[in-house]
Formats: C-alpha cells, sequence, structure tokens
C-alpha cells in the first residue's frame, strides 16, 4: 500500500517525461556532443575538438546570419507599439467591434506557409504591388522587390508582424480589460487628454503583457526560418541577404550533411537565447518592482 | 431660451459623437483592408481563367470569367486529398494524446508532494526556452536509425505527444481546484486516477480546450519538422505539400492560389466556429 502510495506521482509523470525525454531533453544533450564531432547524419560522429567552433569564427556566411538575426529583433518594439495602439482601438464598445477583432486575427491562424505564399505572389515582379505602385504613378518600371538583397529581411520582418498583428493585439487587450475603470476616471478627472490618459494608465496597466510579448516574440523572432524559406526558397535570397541563424543552421545540417558544423550554430543560437530571455527577464522585473 | 440652448448642446455633442464613430469606423475599416487584403486578392486570382490578367495597371480585382478550373487542376496534379487527410490524422492524433497525457502529468505537479517534484518541475521549464530547431538534428538521427519512421506520418506525431508548455498550463488549472474536493474523493475511498478523471478533469475544462486549440493550430500548421520528415508526395501534410506545390507552379500563379485557398479554408472554418474559444485559448495563457 505504502509503496503504491509512492509511486502514484511518478506513474501520472511517465508517459509526457518518457516523450520530453526522448524528443527534448536527449536531442540537447546530443546536440553538445555533436557540436565536437564531424558528423553528417549518415555516418557516425567523428570527435574533432572545437574545430568546429574555429571554424564558425572564421565563417563570413555565420557572422552574417548572425548579424541577420539580430536584426529582425527590430520587429519586436514595432509589434509592441502597434499592437498596443490596435487594442485601444478594438477595445471601444463599438457594435460589430467583435467582427473586427476576428477579421484582424485571421492571418494568425492561417499558417506562416499559405500566407507566406500570399505575399510571395504580391511582391512577385508580376504581382499586385508593383501593379498598384504603379497605376498610382509612384513607379515608373516594376521593382524586382523579391531578388534585391536590400529588401530581403525587410519583406519578411514585415510579414513576421504582419502575421503576429492579431495575436499580439488580443494579448493587449485581455490586459486593458483588466485595469480598472476608475484609473482611467481619475485621470480624467485630473485633467488628462486621451493621449495622456492612455500613457500614463494602458502602457503601465500592460507590463505583464509587455513582458510576456517581448520574451516570446524575440525568441520567435531569432528562431525565424518559414517566412525566409516560403519568401526566398532554399537559398534564403540572393546573396544570402535572408539567411539567419536558424535559416544557416538547416541549410548546414540538412542541405550539405555537416550536421557538426550545424549544431555549433545550434549551440551558438542556444547560448544567445538562453543570455537574451534571462537578461529580459531580469531587466523587465526589475522595471516592474522599481514602478 | 434656455431650452433652446441646451437643445443646441445637444445637437452638437450628438453630431460630434456620430463623427466620431464614423471615423472609429473608417479607421476600422482601413486596419481590415491591411489585414485580409492579401487574401481577397488571392481568393480573386485562385478564379481568374487563363483570359484574366494577374498582373495589369490598374489591378484587376474581379475576375471577369470566374472559373474552377485552376481547383480542378491543382486537385488532380497533386495529391490533395492525402495532404487534407494526413494532416487531419496527424492534428486529431496529436492533440488527443498531448492533452491526455500533459494533463496526466499536471496533476501530480500541481496537486502532490513527491521527492524531486520542484527539480523535474523546474528542469522541464528550462528546456521552454531552447529553440525546438535546435532539437531537430539529433531527432533526424533518432528518426532515421532508432524509429525508422522517416517519411511517415508517425514522425510528425510521436515528438509532439507532450509539451512542456502544456503542462505548465494544466497545473495552473488544476492549482486553483480546491484541495478539500480532492480530500473528499480520497475519503471516498476514490483512487488517485479516478479523482483526476472524474474531479479534476470536469473542473479545468476550459483549461483543457485552451491547450487542445494550441496544439491544434500548432501542429496543423507546423512545418520545419514535417518538410524534414516527409519526402513522398502522398505522405505530405497540407503545408508542405502547399510549399511544393509554390516549387511546381512557379510559373502557375493562379494554381498556387487555388492550393493557398484550399489550405487556409479548413481551419478558417473552424476557427469561424469556435471564435471565442480560439481568441481565449491563444491569448489566455498570459494571466499577468
Amino acid at each position: 500500500m505504502f509503496k503504491k502510495r509512492f509511486l502514484t506521482p511518478y506513474l501520472f509523470l511517465t508517459p509526457a517525461l518518457i516523450i520530453i525525454a526522448i524528443f527534448i531533453i536527449y536531442p540537447i544533450v546530443a546536440v553538445i556532443y555533436y557540436s565536437f564531432t564531424d558528423f553528417s547524419i549518415v555516418t557516425p560522429p567523428e570527435w574533432v575538438g572545437l574545430r568546429n567552433f574555429q571554424q564558425l569564427v572564421n565563417d563570413p556566411v555565420f557572422w552574417q546570419a548572425l548579424l541577420h538575426s539580430f536584426i529582425y529583433l527590430l520587429v519586436t518594439p514595432v509589434l509592441i507599439i502597434l499592437c498596443i495602439i490596435l487594442a485601444i482601438i478594438v477595445n471601444r464598445k463599438l457594435p460589430g467591434i467583435h467582427i473586427f477583432r476576428a477579421i484582424y486575427y485571421i492571418p494568425v491562424i492561417s499558417g506562416s506557409i499559405a500566407v507566406g505564399i500570399c505575399w510571395r505572389l504580391m511582391f512577385d515582379t508580376n504581382g499586385l504591388l508593383n501593379s498598384i505602385l504603379l497605376s498610382l504613378g509612384i513607379i515608373v518600371e516594376p521593382i524586382q522587390w523579391l531578388a534585391e538583397p536590400a529588401y530581403t529581411l525587410p519583406i519578411a520582418m514585415l510579414l513576421t508582424i504582419w502575421m503576429g498583428l492579431g495575436y499580439y493585439m488580443m494579448v493587449f487587450l485581455a490586459g486593458l480589460q483588466n485595469i480598472p475603470e476608475e484609473l482611467y476616471d481619475a485621470a480624467l478627472i485630473d485633467g488628462c487628454n486621451n493621449w495622456q490618459k492612455h500613457w500614463h494608465i494602458s502602457v503601465p496597466g500592460l507590463r505583464p503583457q509587455i513582458t510576456f510579448i517581448v520574451v516570446i516574440s524575440s525568441l520567435a523572432a531569432i528562431e525565424v526560418f518559414n517566412e525566409i524559406y516560403i519568401l526566398y526558397g532554399p537559398l534564403g535570397g540572393v546573396l544570402n541577404s535572408g539567411v539567419t541563424m536558424v535559416f544557416y543552421l538547416w541549410r548546414q545540417a540538412f542541405r550539405l550533411q555537416h550536421a557538426g558544423y550545424a549544431s555549433a550554430v545550434a549551440i551558438v543560437l542556444l547560448v544567445i537565447t538562453l543570455a537574451f530571455s534571462i537578461g529580459n527577464i531580469r531587466y523587465l522585473e526589475r522595471g516592474s518592482e522599481a514602478a | 431660451m434656455n431650452q433652446i440652448q441646451n437643445a443646441n448642446v445637444h445637437n452638437t455633442t450628438a453630431l460630434r459623437h456620430t463623427l466620431e464613430t464614423i471615423l472609429w469606423y473608417v479607421v476600422l475599416c482601413l486596419i481590415a483592408l491591411v489585414t485580409v487584403f492579401p487574401f481577397v486578392w488571392v481568393i480573386s486570382t485562385s478564379f481568374k481563367g487563363p483570359t484574366d490578367v494577374i498582373y495589369s495597371v490598374p489591378p484587376q480585382l474581379i475576375p471577369q470569367n470566374p472559373t474552377f478550373a485552376n481547383y480542378i487542376r491543382v486537385w488532380n496534379q497533386l495529391p490533395m486529398g492525402n495532404f487534407f487527410l494526413n494532416s487531419i490524422l496527424v492534428t486529431v492524433s496529436t492533440v488527443v494524446f498531448n492533452v491526455l497525457f500533459t494533463a496526466l502529468a499536471a496533476y501530480p505537479f500541481a496537486k502532490m508532494k513527491f521527492p524531486g517534484r520542484d527539480v523535474i518541475f523546474y528542469l522541464l521549464l528550462a528546456t521552454f526556452i531552447v529553440p525546438p530547431q535546435l532539437t531537430y538534428i539529433p531527432s533526424f538521427v533518432l528518426a532515421v536509425n532508432v524509429f525508422h519512421y522517416y517519411d511517415t506520418i508517425f514522425a510528425l506525431i510521436f515528438p509532439s505527444l507532450a509539451t512542456v508548455f502544456n503542462i505548465f498550463l494544466l497545473r495552473q488549472a488544476f492549482r486553483t481546484v480546491p484541495d478539500d474536493l480532492i480530500d473528499a474523493g480520497r475519503i471516498d475511498g476514490a483512487s488517485e486516477f479516478r479523482i483526476w478523471w472524474s474531479i479534476l478533469l470536469p473542473v479545468v475544462r476550459p483549461a483543457l480546450a485552451t491547450v487542445a486549440i494550441i496544439t491544434f493550430v500548432a501542429q496543423w500548421n507546423d512545418f520545419f519538422w514535417p518538410s524534414l520528415m516527409l519526402h513522398t508526395r502522398t505522405n505530405m501534410t497540407l503545408q508542405v505539400g502547399l510549399a511544393n506545390l509554390q516549387g511546381m507552379f512557379t510559373s502557375d500563379s493562379r494554381g498556387v492560389a487555388a492550393g493557398v485557398v484550399m489550405a487556409i479554408i479548413p481551419i478558417l472554418i473552424i476557427f469561424v466556429l469556435l471564435q471565442k474559444q480560439f481568441v481565449r485559448g491563444l491569448t489566455g495563457a498570459v494571466k499577468g
């Protein structure tokens, strides 16, 4: 009887823990090991010490990928600002407002592949964007949006932002609806105008949501792959202009069969995400204590 | 005199109010235009016949000779039926077992004391920040050498049967259930499994729905791992098939557009039917 009692919690945990151990914990350990080996998935790994990391330091494409991933982080502040404004707009009690919220949510659920293809068709040289710009007389010749290295990252980032708008808007909306109405009334009595009201009450009130979104969306930005792949294909844009960390990992591991080298890229990615998450949470928590 | 003045003030504020409301609707419609316009254009393109131009100045939005030909062509040249079936099989089995397994694991974390509880829990939480793509290199080796499920949908199902995030969410939900309820069950001599099944699960049903929806959307739209695993066309899910279609039909925008519309429709229907649960499910995870 005692033994059975003792075992019960572990029995509940077993199915989930087996899956997580095999598909998350083991791979993390394995990828650390692989990063010190020469390994091509089909052949067994061979220990090479720090060679992969030495090679990484001297690899210009890796540094380019690192830079691109950091540039990609710009989607986070843009999303936060846009989505707070959007949430304030859809927080008005207007008839039919639910329909608008639902419409804004459609890109969130449609999936990055379908949405990415829509964008590809729009940004195509023979696509809608060029037709509109030409007919408005803004440009005189069609622009090759997807073949121009300077536009590669901005277009992908715009897509990420566009897909995230509805989701983060709803997160902020839920936050706004938790802010007590009396605070706004008090602000009105104190003579705040509409903008001051939101700046002094809504924004500080949304701190937990901002923390959450900073962490989640910057992780997503640093792990971006689908948008790049579907817009620019397996080459990742002209002259590697769209190659990010995860894209480079994918190319090395699954295109070029350099799984050992890709594992070294993965380790760098892991260190960055860890440092980033810890830094973010610390910084934002300290801020909320001060507030 | 006073009354007339009052009425005037009343009228102007009412007018201002109406104008303001109209202005808000204009703003709302403009934003809606930004979020749905790409879809509208793709739907229009998918119905365009060979004589309707896709690229013109000014752009043509409404097809002059609407046709289903693009849909029929895509359906005949690609195993779209297989794509749908595979996606449904993967998503449904993942949702069912994932909810079951994570709900089982969440109970002891929320309501039992046992050696190692906090260590295991924080270890799990720590894996949450690990980028999933990092685990795919070893998982690929496992799929090929150990489990031999490369190029089958099992390769998509097994790794998704439990997720740390869902355990975390359900643990939060279980913690809100009063201990008295559980103690009452124990006094009645119910087994822990029975308590979990007939006392806890019914109480946390909204949280179960949340977890089911999160898993559903994530699995339905997943692309990176499925694209690594699935190579034979008839084994592909909708997302992998769609990416494949884009490669095959590079010069056929009308066909690509038809494929996109077919892929979006199922999830859109589910979204319209379960709108409230969707929004609550996907955003409710962040309660302060």
